[in-house]
């Protein structure tokens, strides 16, 4: 098994920012999506997903598994709450119904143009929070984890596992293949897997055991490797790797900060963002 | 304190916790600055317990009982810290693949300077000193995953080294690497010997470490000291059974009573095609460089193949060809008469059995014999004759005891033995085996290497291996891969007579080849040392 | 063994939480490539064991790292983007499996593998409901929907393959373990 993750250096203008930055931003814009229920503001945060992604130079080629996975989802979900369930996480979506057409057979079911919007409302909401993280895996570089968590506030130990973690991974999967063709050999069959479900899964052991017995014993080498070189003293580490603010930084950091605030007041205070049907369309 | 020898032992005994006898009993040695000293004996013998003991990982991380003294520069370890000790020692662990920490070859050897916290740039400075002490500046940038063993080893040493220790502990360095390798490796700890540092090196490869001609050895047996003193004297007092000596010294020790040559019961006499490869190409990516460049060979009926070659020559991707693991991007192999692009590799499996380098990477079941019957009943074969055939496959590698333990319970080197009888209980027509003797004690492996050969039932056995040895005893057929293709076939005397050609596939002669090439006008064949005796 | 306090994070934690977080990532991926066939409305997914068992063996900060940073590797690996309350609720699930670390004195132990099982349940359960409730505050979708689409298919299918694999997994470490000298 080959691994690849999927970042390589794209020269884009997204990766200029620190990747700390980048952080704070996508994060505190989730908990600022998160606060809107009127499309007027979700086009607008969808807008800047889209430019931050097409700032990317992500391709279709990249992508199109992301986002396979992500309509299907989507639609999964939106279906389901829209047409089978009530779609009532707003109660003004329920509140003052204006029906658009009602069957009896094979079901009663009535769609009204609040339920319609609101689907619509969730798509938008949705897509500008995936959109927004759909970028990360191809634009940010694994080994920098480790120290951007750091920059981050997280302790030495913990920024050091993610590190770590992302070293184990070739070699795992590497092991994952080796333990794979190891069992081929022997006449297991993956794909021929007979039995109800229980039996099933209780014969992925031969796979799953091996991988992960092989993996904890290294474990304990590498253990003893790391505290033979200092690891748990506890004084102060240093990190190679150094990551700078620069004013761009502070500007996205500062803005992601306004817009959060903004979204917590308006709809508190001042009743802004709720849920909106454009006036036309309501009889 | 600069006048403190480096390291002294002395009436050292520890216990784990969870043992009922001492893995090490009263050690007596002392360590001189720029000395060797080669710490020999077979698995379990306490070799490792030992360099734990001086690494301070006894007792800061394995409990038990420790009584004697062991002093570093004159101090106590007692008295220190771990932190304090690995400024000292360093140790480099047997796998590097199980110590490296870093994915880049920078951030690995920067590591043990990073946690002591020194500043950047000094970190810089000591890393690039040290890359360039071992020449491997031009590594900096890649990725630790991605070097051959030889580069992962020096690079796991350059890690420890930085931190500029006095002592360094080398825990059975060679095990990973291909015998070319290895003598770079070894030539590496001799410059660092020469140029002050004091080494302690443990290797059951006492034959090839002799070469850097260690100032003192030390053999352990059980736990106990039982030779203590300079290499030629090692030589005299140690049974060859056990430990691989020179061959020349092997044959002198056993003129008394001389062992017939090993004749196996498959005979090579062009038999059957078994599996024919047809110009076979084949790489893993579009994008990547071929790893076999158009190999074309028969394995027959009779054959005995060892594939001898260099770490990443292609020798393990042409096995796994042979059963199907792999299919070739152009070209043909055909396992009796039959495509194997066409067949499933559990069909492909009732011909081929492939014992895989690594048991840990294929041990699951809860007894042994539930391990050894999950092949034979996945290729369908009935209850009694599957009982059967595990019955006879444990006893063929001398584990009949270990029937009903878990797998996962016993030594490696048994786990090992297991997982060789998993696939002799499969009955196969044709044994294929990559790297046998990996991780075994010599005795071991030469023990059932005898008894896998002289087993009625193949009709054809191979193996790979990085041991010459293994090849010139029990082989009568040679294939020498070189860059995916192979650059030799035919008997060993024949293969392995070319000097030029093995140095084109990086093997080298060893003592044993030497001597059988010496002998072989009155032998006509290859043969182990103490059946050369008969013609000293 | 050395066992220090359920919630010390020391060289052991750090690296076990690594190679966790990285098997459970590679396993997850790896299964999600080679679609295996689901049976009714569980699938395969035998790589939810890894945050549980890492979780009863090395406890809750272990288990939590595993579930959360492997279902960010999982994700990354698999060119699925970033999903923070569905890697939230994967890293519960190795949290609360991890609660009943302290109990484990002998992994092959019929009391022992019960309390596992036991934790098992509680840790899917939990996880899975925190992820699920995460997506309707996030989706805005009602709570029927939440639990009909997301909740139920991924407790059901977590549970069954954590309930199976368990203890197959702590029987293979006792045996491992007799070997270790900690």
């Amino acid at each position: 098994m080959v691994v690849t993750f999927g970042y390589k250096q794209r020269n884009s203008l997204v990766e200029t920012f620190d990747p700390r930055a980048r952080w704070i931003f996508s994060i505190l814009s989730l908990f600022t999506i998160v606060n809107f229920w009127d499309i007027r503001f979700l086009l607008y945060f969808l807008l800047i997903s889209v430019v931050q992604y097409s700032f990317t130079r992500l391709t279709w080629k990249e992508t199109k598994r992301a986002w396979r996975f992500i309509f299907f989802l989507m639609f999964i979900m939106i279906f389901v709450n829209t047409i089978v369930t009530s779609a009532g996480t707003i109660s003004d979506v329920t509140a003052n119904p204006h029906v658009l057409f009602a069957i009896e057979k094979p079901i009663r079911f009535t769609m009204t143009i609040e339920r319609l919007w609101f689907a619509l409302t969730q798509v938008v909401r949705v897509l500008s929070i995936t959109m927004l993280f759909i970028v990360v895996p191809f634009t940010m570089d694994p080994r920098q984890y480790g120290i951007t968590f750091k920059g981050m506030g997280l302790g030495d130990k913990l920024a050091f596992t993610m590190d770590l973690a992302f070293r184990f991974v070739p070699t795992l999967a590497r092991d994952f293949g080796t333990t794979m063709d190891a069992q081929k050999a022997r006449g297991y069959e993956l794909d021929n897997l007979k039995g109800n479900i229980f039996k099933k899964i209780a014969r992925m052991a031969p796979i799953m055991i091996p991988v992960t017995m092989n993996s904890l014993l290294s474990g304990e080498d590498m253990v003893n490797a790391m505290d033979l070189r200092g690891f748990s003293t506890s004084g102060k580490r240093t990190w190679l790797y150094t990551l700078k603010y620069r004013k761009r930084d502070i500007a996205l950091i500062a803005y992601s900060v306004v817009v959060l605030i903004i979204s917590i007041i308006l709809p508190r205070v001042f009743h802004i963002g709720g849920f909106w049907v454009p006036p036309f369309l309501i009889p | 304190m600069t006048d403190a020898q480096p390291l002294v032992v002395r009436d050292l005994s520890f216990q784990y916790t969870r043992r009922d006898t001492p893995a090490i009993q009263s050690l007596n040695f002392t360590l001189n600055p720029g000395e060797i000293l080669l710490l020999a004996g077979s698995s379990g013998c306490g070799k490792t317990t030992l360099i734990r003991c001086i690494n301070g990982l006894i007792p800061h991380a394995y409990s038990g009982t420790l009584q004697g003294v062991i002093e570093i520069f004159g101090k106590s370890i007692q008295e220190m810290c771990l932190a304090e000790i690995s400024n000292e020692i360093g140790t480099v662990l047997q796998d590097p693949d199980r110590q490296i920490v870093g994915s880049f070859v920078l951030n690995e050897v920067a590591f043990g300077l990073e946690n002591l916290g020194l500043p950047r740039e000094e970190i810089f400075q000591r890393v690039n000193d040290v890359m360039d002490y071992l020449n491997i500046g031009f590594l900096k940038d890649r990725e630790t995953f991605q070097l051959s063993g030889g580069e992962k080893q020096k690079v796991a040493l350059a890690g420890v080294l930085a931190m500029r220790p006095r002592i360094l502990l080398l825990d059975e360095p060679l095990a990973s690497l291909d015998p070319a390798s290895a003598r770079e490796a070894l030539s590496i700890f001799r410059k660092l010997a020469d140029d002050g540092i004091s080494i302690i090196l443990v290797e059951h490869r006492v034959e090839d470490v002799l070469a850097i001609h260690p100032e003192q050895v030390l053999y352990l047996e059980d736990g106990k000291q039982v030779y203590y003193g300079d290499a030629p004297g090692l030589l005299e007092c140690v049974d060859y059974s056990q430990i691989k000596l020179p061959a020349t010294i092997v044959m002198e020790r056993s003129r008394g009573t001389p062992m017939e040559p090993f004749t196996s019961s498959l005979q090579g006499k062009d038999g059957e095609a078994l599996v024919e490869f047809e110009d076979v190409h084949f790489r893993y990516k579009e994008d990547l460089p071929e790893v076999l460049t158009g190999v074309n060979c028969t394995i027959h009926k009779g054959d005995i193949i060892a594939i001898l070659g260099h770490n990443g020559a292609g020798k393990t991707t042409l096995v796994k060809h042979a059963l199907g693991l792999l299919k070739p991007t152009s070209g043909t192999v055909r396992l009796q008469g039959a495509d194997t692009r066409k067949s499933s590799i559990a069909q492909n499996a009732h011909t081929i059995g492939y014992v895989f380098q690594s048991p840990t990477q294929m041990l699951f079941a809860q007894t042994v014999r539930s391990e050894l019957a999950f092949g034979p009943e996945n290729l369908g074969h009935p209850k009694e004759q599957v009982a059967q055939d595990t019955e006879w496959a444990i006893k063929t590698v001398h584990l009949e005891e270990e029937m009903d333990m878990p797998p996962l319970a016993l030594s490696f080197g048994q786990q090992k033995r297991v997982s060789i009888a998993a696939i002799l209980a499969m009955r196969s027509r044709i044994l294929m085996m990559d790297e046998p003797t990996a991780g075994q004690d010599y005795w071991n492996y030469m023990a059932f290497m005898d008894s896998i050969l002289q087993m009625p039932g193949f009709d054809s056995i191979l193996f790979i291996t990085h041991d010459v040895d293994l090849a010139v005893v029990y082989a009568n057929r040679i294939l020498l891969v070189d860059k995916g293709k192979i650059i030799a076939d035919g008997k060993p005397h024949e293969v392995l007579a070319e000097e030029e050609r093995l140095n084109q596939a990086r093997i080298l002669p060893t003592s044993l080849l030497k001597l059988n090439l010496e002998k072989l006008p009155l032998t006509g064949r290859f043969m182990r040392a103490e059946a050369l005796a008969q013609f000293a | 063994m050395k066992k220090g306090s359920l919630w010390s994070f020391g060289t052991r934690a750090v690296v076990y939480a690594a190679i966790g977080a990285a098997l459970y990532g590679v396993l997850s991926w790896v299964f999600n490539f080679l679609q295996l066939p689901a049976s009714g409305n569980v699938a395969l997914r035998p790589a939810v064991v890894i945050p549980l068992f890492f979780g009863i063996t090395f406890g809750p900060i272990v288990g939590f790292i595993t579930g959360f940073l492997g279902n960010i590797i999982g994700d990354l690996l698999s060119g699925y983007g970033f999903w923070i309350w569905w890697d939230l609720g994967n890293g519960l699930i190795g949290l609360v499996a991890g609660l009943c670390a302290g109990m484990m004195v002998d992994y092959k132990r019929g009391k022992d593998i019960l309390i596992a099982e036991i934790f098992v349940v509680l840790a899917c359960a939990v996880g899975m409901f925190v992820a699920s409730v995460s997506e309707m505050w996030v989706s805005g979708l009602d709570f029927a929907t939440a639990m009909a689409t997301t909740f139920f298919p991924a407790f059901i299918t977590n549970i069954i393959n954590g309930l199976i694999l368990t203890p197959l997994l702590m029987l293979a470490y006792a045996a491992v373990r007799s070997r270790s000298g900690r």
